[in-house]
């Protein structure tokens, strides 16, 4: 889990200034996608950059994987437009669409070599054999699988496979790469490798590129622009830090990285109390409601002596190596709350279960959300 | 330069997606003209007299009140119910010893036990009319009693039916699992408790399809009736016998909505049954092994030689008798009852049409019939369309092969009909066979297809290859199998039916089938049994070919599907 030690600014995110400035690859509006009754996307806006990553994160089942289909022309939306570079593609079919695409399945063709597998699109584009042979060994020297063009997919591990996948849907210089969770079927390591792999190869060709992933970390590590989907619709667009520093709603909070939630009151529209306490914070919204979620991250909390800040109970502390996880109930209040503490501080301090101290949640850093009545 | 490409793949899709389309609607057309439209006029024709006038119910009322053709419901009835309880009985033994036994030679009997189905059913009723009959070998057995009758009827569907009901079974008792039977042997359980508690449940549902399966093929079954039926009339030679002998249509219609009925009822619990299945698999389950138990494998292997000798008697006697100068008379050996020109039922001629008969339909008939499943199980859209065609597919199952031939009669042969022409063709026969056995061929498509990976339709999309390509060079590929055993199992049907054919042969379309029964009802017995026991053999040779293919083709697949 990333941990962020840098001050919070508000220039996070202008690093990214370049693919802002360039033009849009595809607009999405309205699109909506029913299966029957259920309706699996709700009013999807959405604009992706040229040359943009972009990761589609969100629960199993919040419609990451329809969105993509829709589109790729695969699974064509109940309603809404799909603009791709000008280009009105809403009810092109998948055929008349630019795109390339990986799989969760990588659907390599078993009974062909991975040559063939790879040369599979530029047969019909040329008929130029030596042409095609010098193409394919280019995609495969690209995802590091040069010489493998006689094995067949079987005789591949699950990472070359996907990367024979990958050369496949790039064969064809697709404006737009569309992988759906890529990564999934891999272990760990492979998985962790790959990931800056595929981020590179996709830096390298300026590749305007979608991927779906339900792993809240692969997406922070590698996507330009995250967009968090829940129940069918987007919760939050944003840079990995925008999205992880701040959260647009507490499904997100919650979703990405480690929070904490207390049931505060809103006290006006720059403070809350917590308990009979009065804490300030930045600018909210939820100053008329009686009740709201205050979201802190653990890494925010800061410890001191007793009698400073709110008073708490150390209730137990985990050893997770570079910091240390401590478990606290606030004294006046009974609520829990998580705290990671560098190693350093925590000798300072003296921390063991049973022992009492004071916590700091320092203003900047907290973000207040409706209640969960107020949400319905 | 893309801008063009993409124009140009414009163009080009939408005449993707109108091909999709318009094989769909060939696929429609197809059954629809094969199936339906036939069985609509064959309903048709219950309800008229015989000048063509609709007169409601009245053939019906008169067939209620002529006691003949009453008392043949009755004898099917009898007739099916008591092979339906032998054969079960018999197959659910055999497939426990091939399942749940450690018996010898499991793989020889069960290549025996094949061997019926290579047959025209007309084979067994000649065999036991050598055997059982009035100059046979054991008539003493029968202790008085008739073997052209319901005991030949029984005896020679006992012996047709068996495989079907064994590769039923022995699918059902194959899944079986382990960690059950070891708890209950930790419990304590004694073996015969198991077996009730944990072994015929988890096959039940086999069982039930298994009777019903068996049950249709008994009550719709011309070939053995027609042979060793003698006066004992059922449903199927009623048929025959209303419109071959007395040229009464409106009446072999009735008989005919008549002996659709079981078939359609047990189709229907067959498809629900079907449906419960699929949940009770458990993807965990552990396969479960017998272990060895002398007196047990014994008991079993000596019951399952004995069907197997059977078989082999069966067979044996057809192929014996078809050699002697005269049963049982002179017993020198000759092949002069081969040399069929002489005689009734078209000679040589028919066994070729059988043979351009089968191989057009396993030719057209695996391909038409394959890719119209994967058109229906890997296309999105028509959804509407596609769920038609799936169940026109599966219809053919509930319909006799005497009611399909008679219905063709009736529709093909309609004055005013565009499609007279088919009539008296080889063509009419083709298409006739390939609805007749469409069924099974379909579901095995779907079974093959299903396994394949969902996605490789819309990767060939996203590459921008037409689908027949990605068809061509994958789909088709990769079920070979599956592909062969269709085309196998249409040939040997082709080469055997009877019921459905029966009807639709002229003298220049005369099939080798038809021709034994032919043979047989001119008196030339031994002859009629060269005949079936040249269907047999060359049944056989087809089925061997097929081996040795499917053999060669998955060790060369075996590069793809088992490296790494
Ligand atoms: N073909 C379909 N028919 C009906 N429901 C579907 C279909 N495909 C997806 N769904 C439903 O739509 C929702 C979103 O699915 P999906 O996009 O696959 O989720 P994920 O975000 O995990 O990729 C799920 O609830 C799923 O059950
Ligand atoms: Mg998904």
């Amino acid at each position: 889990m990333p941990t962020l030690t840098a001050p919070l600014s508000p220039a996070a995110g202008t690093d990214r200034a370049t693919v802002a400035e360039a033009g849009l690859h595809l607009e999405i509006s309205g699109l909506t996608k029913r299966f029957g009754q259920f309706t699996a996307l709700r009013e999807i806006d959405l604009a992706i950059r040229e040359g943009e990553f972009v990761c589609f994160l969100g629960p199993s089942g919040c419609g990451k994987t329809t969105l993509l289909r829709a589109i790729a022309g695969l699974a064509p939306q109940s309603a809404g437009r799909i603009i791709q570079r000008g280009r009105d593609i809403s009810r092109l079919p998948p055929q008349a669409r630019d795109f390339g695409i990986v799989f969760q399945s990588y659907a390599l063709f078993p009974n062909l070599t991975v040559f063939d597998n790879v040369a599979y699109g530029l047969r019909n584009r040329r008929d130029d054999r030596a042409w095609i042979r010098a193409r394919v060994a280019e995609l495969l020297a690209l995802v590091d699988l040069a010489g493998s063009e006689a094995k067949y997919p079987a005789a591949l591990s699950g990472g070359q496979q996907q990367r024979v996948a990958l050369a496949r849907a790039l064969a064809t210089e697709p404006g737009l790469l569309l992988l759906d969770e890529p990564l999934s079927a891999l272990d760990a390591r492979v998985r962790v490798h790959l990931r800056g792999q595929i981020k590179a190869l996709q830096a390298r060709l300026g590749v305007t590129t979608i991927m779906v992933t339900h792993d809240q970390e692969e997406a922070l590590a590698m996507a330009d622009r995250i967009v968090v989907m829940n129940h069918g619709t987007i919760e939050q667009v944003g840079t990995p830090a925008e999205i992880y520093r701040r959260p647009a709603s507490a499904f997100v909070a919650e979703f990405i990285g480690s929070m904490n939630f207390l049931e505060v009151r809103p006290d006006g529209a720059h403070a809350l109390r917590l308990g009979r306490r009065r804490l300030d914070c930045p600018a909210h919204d939820c100053a008329g409601d009686s009740r709201a979620r205050l979201a802190i991250r653990p890494e925010a909390v800061k410890l001191c002596a007793a009698n400073e800040g709110l008073s708490a109970r150390v209730e137990h502390v985990e050893f997770l190596g570079a910091f240390l996880r401590v478990g606290l109930t606030l004294t006046e209040t009974g609520q829990a709350l998580v705290a990671d503490i560098a190693v350093r501080d925590a000798e300072a301090l003296g921390l063991a279960p049973g022992a009492s101290l004071g916590v700091l949640l320092p203003s900047e850093a907290l973000r207040l959300y409706p209640g969960r009545e107020a949400r319905a | 330069m893309r801008g063009a490409f993409v124009m140009h793949g414009a163009r080009w899709l939408s005449g993707e997606a109108l091909v999709r389309l318009l094989v769909l609607l060939a696929a429609l057309a197809l059954l629809v003209v094969g199936l339906l439209f036939p069985l609509a006029s064959m309903l048709v024709k219950s309800l008229q007299d015989r000048a063509g006038d609709f007169v409601g119910l009245a053939n019906f009322a008169r067939y209620v009140q002529t006691p003949a053709l009453v008392g043949s419901i009755v004898n099917s009835l009898t007739v099916a119910l008591t092979s339906t309880a032998l054969v079960v009985g018999l197959a659910f033994l055999c497939a426990y010893g091939i399942t749940r036994t450690c018996m010898p030679g499991k793989r020889l009997f069960r290549m025996l036990a094949v061997l019926p189905i290579l047959a025209p059913s007309l084979l067994p009723a000649i065999s036991l009319v050598y055997l059982f009959g009035n100059q046979g070998w054991f008539r003493e057995v029968l202790m008085g009693q008739s073997i052209y009758g319901p005991i030949g009827i029984v005896l020679g569907m006992c012996f047709w039916i068996f495989p079907h009901a064994l590769m039923i079974l022995t699918t059902a008792l194959s899944t079986s699992d382990a960690r059950l039977y070891e708890a209950a042997e930790a419990l304590g359980t004694p073996k015969w408790r198991s077996f009730l508690t944990i072994t015929l449940p988890g096959a039940r549902y086999g069982l039930i399809s298994c009777a019903f399966v068996v049950f249709t093929l008994a009550i719709t079954d011309f070939g053995v009736p027609k042979i060793i039926g003698g006066q004992f009339s059922v449903l199927a030679t009623d048929v025959y016998r209303q419109v071959v002998g007395q040229q009464n249509f409106q009446m072999g219609a009735v008989v005919s909505v008549i002996l659709l009925l079981p078939a359609l009822a047990s189709f229907v619990v067959d498809r629900w049954i079907q449906r419960r299945q699929v949940a009770q698999l458990s993807a965990r389950a552990v396969p479960w092994r017998p272990t060895p138990s002398p007196l047990r494998d014994w008991a079993f292997a000596g019951l399952c030689y004995a069907v197997g000798a059977a078989i082999l008697l069966v067979i044996g006697t057809a192929i014996y008798a078809s050699l002697v100068q005269f049963w049982p008379y002179n017993l020198s050996l000759t092949l002069e009852h081969y040399a069929f020109e002489m005689l009734a039922g078209g000679g040589w001629a028919s066994w070729f049409n059988s043979l351009k008969l089968a191989f057009s339909v396993a030719l057209i008939g695996t391909l038409v019939i394959f890719f119209n499943a994967w058109l229906i199980e890997k296309s999105d859209g028509y959804r509407v369309l596609r769920q038609g065609l799936h169940f026109l597919a599966m219809l053919p199952m509930a319909v006799p092969g005497m009611v399909l031939g008679l219905a063709y009669i009736f529709f093909f042969n309609q004055a005013g009909n565009p499609l007279n022409w088919l009539y008296g063709t080889l063509a009419i026969l083709v298409l006739n066979t390939l609805v007749h056995f469409y069924t099974v061929c379909h579901l095995t498509s779907v079974t093959a297809l299903k396994q394949l990976d969902p996605e490789f339709e819309a990767v060939g999309a996203s590459l921008k290859v037409p689908f027949w390509v990605t068809f061509r060079r994958v789909t088709l590929p990769v079920s070979l199998p599956a592909v062969l055993d269709i085309s196998v199992y249409l040939f040997v049907n082709a080469m055997t039916t009877v019921s459905a054919v029966v009807f639709l042969y002229t003298s220049d379309t005369r099939l080798a089938s038809v021709a034994v029964m032919h043979l047989d009802e001119a008196g030339y017995f031994a002859s009629a049994a060269a005949m079936a026991v040249l269907i047999f053999f060359t049944s056989l040779a087809v089925k061997l070919a097929h081996a040795a293919l499917s053999h060669l083709l998955l060790t060369r697949a075996q590069a793809w599907r088992q490296a790494g």
